[in-house]
């Protein structure tokens, strides 16, 4: 059995030992807002408490990404990069206060992602006071502007302008505890904007109602015909319209996602979409806009790859079910540059999205051990013999 | 007015960032440190502050030696979750169980003398949302590094100066600013170079604490600064930026209660250093009206028995845990 299975007990027991750093970090950093694109306080604080903490280096890459460094000990290993995205759903930029209860810490952005950063920035720490050497350096990135618009800019760039090959990554998100994920899908975000045209000329009751022209366009993408295989679909995510209860909507905003196992199919579906806004605009004289968002190409590891081999092995250790879909998050960038990557989930949580977002205190030595596991089952080797295409 | 007292005992908490500086100075000086939080429903704050403490100044840098909860018998889960992240609880009114209890945030951090074991003793107050370890090691930075200061006071949102040529006020609360820093002024104006004086969080060797009086309520931060700088002067005191610090807001009416408190504590302390005559005694009730109905007041009473307890160090039960044998130890 490869010492990674092996270590696990001892690793998780080792952890419990020292959870409340880990649990003060993801606080201290938590309560620290960082909405995308102002992601600047959290970025100092990061690299302030990595220094604390001890890395070998601390830094930043020249798109601001917070990066620490522990070095290894064979110079001639590519370096492992665990990374966690460092922006939040939650766009107040006043300091937040989480409430540390006996099993559960709540607060804004928690869950997505202060816990999978404060594990992050806790992992010098915890190599310390568990023993734990690497033959690689680790590459500890808190990635920027990652969520929504942000369209993953930071892990982009990082990778994009890093100038070694990289052995192998872990991502880290908070949630949820035995998430396994070795592939995303294809996936173009887009918003698509409905303005009614003022013109004095015609009453305001009888304009054109933005509500409708969304609805409309809702309707018609509705009958696309989407294929099974490659799975394809349209996922209608965020709408918003109008002002009063009692006035016509005069502007209006859909957020939609294309997704698909193959990229051919979301550029179809999207120049689809396009076609039926350009029509309604036409038709029902709105000015509607189709814009892009963000998109990421498919990629995968394949099952039989080491590292999926590996990590379900760590999670079946651990008791865990593997639970897999696709994640469209950092992971995406990994792969598509043909890097074995995995993502992993700290723990469980409820109301993710929402200000009361809260995280489980219990299961975190096991969500921590598994992400160790996994970075020394690729310093022992799974991603070295096995190239992605 | 010695106004070099600001220059030379005003800090920053950054002056004292070095951990591993002041763990030393600690272990040099031979010295044990317990951390005190006075709580009463505090379910919301607690489990943080206790975390927090621990990890930072327990578990990596081994500068505090005991966190403490003392507590007013919370009726919500603040000692149990402060039991679960390693505090030692404990209930006010089983502590000193010889003496009849009273229930007051002074009381709560006379008890703690009783219960800590430490040399130096910090007390910091539970309901801090933004709690950092700052509140703690800013706290202790002068009291290890320099040997005349036994008692540093914090105050918050960098006061004096934003910028060039920037002023701003000293960040002192309503009470401070419309209650203590007039009476400083009036009678003691050096102590007005303190300048957030009824800030919760302070920390002080336990061989001047031991020695002063503890009002049970909210005058105890008014008494100790009083009581410290007339036996010991003010070279003994420090301030300490701690920067922001979040904490619940009290309405007009809970800070009226408050100032009368106060008022009376200050009163009775100029008093009795024979700093003013007082002809008739003081009333104990602080009288509030509400408004009922339309028309009607209705007188809202809040009684204060200005209840003292004697320096600690008189406690027969204290003198014997902490072996006191000088005679000369008790005279205070």
């Amino acid at each position: 059995m490869p010492n990674y299975l092996d270590a696990l007990p001892a690793l998780v027991e080792g952890i419990e030992a020292i959870l409340e750093t880990v649990i003060t970090n993801v606080v201290l950093i938590g309560q620290i807002p960082a909405p995308t694109f102002r992601e600047k306080r959290r970025i100092q604080t990061v690299l302030d408490r990595m220094a604390e903490l001890h890395v070998d280096e601390a830094t930043t890459d020249g798109y601001r990404n917070p990066i620490g460094i522990i070095r290894g000990t064979d110079r001639s290993k590519p370096p492992i990069f665990v990374v966690a995205h460092l922006d939040t759903f939650s766009t107040n930029e006043e300091e937040v206060h989480y409430t540390v209860g006996k099993n559960s810490v709540t607060g804004p952005g928690i869950t997505d992602n202060s816990l999978g950063v404060g594990v992050l920035i806790s992992l010098p720490e915890l190599f310390r006071r568990l023993g734990l050497r690497f033959s690689s350096d680790i590459v500890l990135a808190g990635v920027i502007q990652s969520l929504g618009r942000g369209n993953l800019r930071g892990i982009r760039h990082l990778l994009k302008t890093w100038s070694t090959p990289v052995r192998g990554a872990v991502v880290i998100e908070g949630i949820e505890l035995g998430r396994l994920n070795y592939y995303c899908d294809s996936m173009i975000r887009s918003e698509i904007e409905c303005r009614i045209p003022t013109d004095r000329n015609v009453d305001s009751r009888f304009r054109t109602n933005a509500v409708l022209v969304l609805n409309e366009v809702i309707n018609q993408i509705l009958q696309l015909r989407m294929p099974q295989r490659p799975n394809t679909r349209v996922v209608f995510g965020k709408v918003s319209a109008g002002v009063k209860h009692g006035d016509i909507a005069l502007n209006g905003r859909l957020g939609l996602e294309i997704q698909s196992k193959e990229d051919r199919m979301v550029r179809s579906v999207h120049s689809d979409i396009r076609d039926i806004v350009e029509g309604i605009g036409h038709e029902w004289k709105a000015d509607l806009q189709l814009r892009t968002v963000s998109n990421v190409h498919a990629a995968r590891l394949p099952f039989a790859h080491p590292l999926v081999k590996a990590g379900s092995a760590i999670l079946k250790r651990l008791g865990l079910k593997p639970v897999s879909s696709h994640s469209e998050s950092e992971l995406s960038i990994f792969l598509a540059r043909g890097i074995p990557a995995l993502t992993m989930g700290i723990t469980r949580g409820t109301n993710y999205h929402l200000e009361n977002a809260s995280m489980e205190i219990r299961p975190m030595p096991t969500g921590i051990g598994q992400v160790i596991a996994a970075i020394m089952a690729i310093d022992a080797g799974v991603c070295d013999e096995v190239k992605l295409a | 007015m010695k106004s070099s007292w600001l220059d030379t005992n005003t800090f920053h908490y950054s002056d004292f960032a070095d951990l591993e500086e002041l763990v030393a100075l600690k272990e040099r000086k031979g010295l044990s440190i317990s951390l005190c939080l006075p709580t009463l429903n505090e379910e919301q704050t607690i489990g943080k502050e206790v975390l927090i403490m621990r990890s930072e100044l327990m578990t990596r840098y081994p500068l505090l030696d005991e966190i403490l909860v003392i507590d007013s018998d919370s009726t919500d889960r603040t000692r149990e979750i402060a039991a679960a992240f390693g505090a030692k609880v404990h209930l006010a009114s089983e502590i000193l169980p010889r003496m009849e209890s009273f229930r007051g945030k002074g009381e709560n951090l006379w008890k703690a003398l009783y219960i800590a074991q430490g040399d130096i003793i910090v007390y910091i107050d539970a309901d801090i949302k933004n709690i950092h370890h700052r509140f703690a090691f800013g706290l202790l930075g002068p009291l290890l590094r320099t040997d005349t200061i036994k008692y540093a006071k914090a105050f918050y949102d960098r006061p004096i100066a934003a910028g060039k040529n920037k002023l701003r006020p000293t960040g002192g609360g309503r009470v401070t600013e419309l209650v203590i820093r007039p009476m400083f002024s009036l009678f003691f104006p050096e102590l007005t170079m303190i300048l957030q004086p009824l800030s919760g969080e302070y920390a002080g060797y336990r061989e001047i604490l031991e020695k002063i009086p503890f009002p049970i309520g909210y005058g105890v931060e008014t008494s100790m600064i009083l009581d410290i700088r007339e036996r010991w002067g003010m070279d003994v005191i420090a301030q300490v930026d701690l920067e922001k610090r979040v904490h619940r807001n009290q309405d007009t009416k809970a800070l009226g209660k408050m100032s009368f408190v106060i008022l009376k504590t200050f009163l009775n302390r100029v008093e009795r250093m024979g700093v003013l005559d007082i002809r008739s005694p003081l009333h104990d009730e602080m009288i509030q009206y509400q408004l009922e109905g339309d028309r009607g007041f209705r007188p809202d009473p809040f009684l204060v028995r200005g209840l003292e307890r004697p320096p600690m160090i008189q406690v027969p039960e204290y003198r014997s845990k902490f072996k006191v044998q000088d005679a000369q130890e008790a005279m205070v």
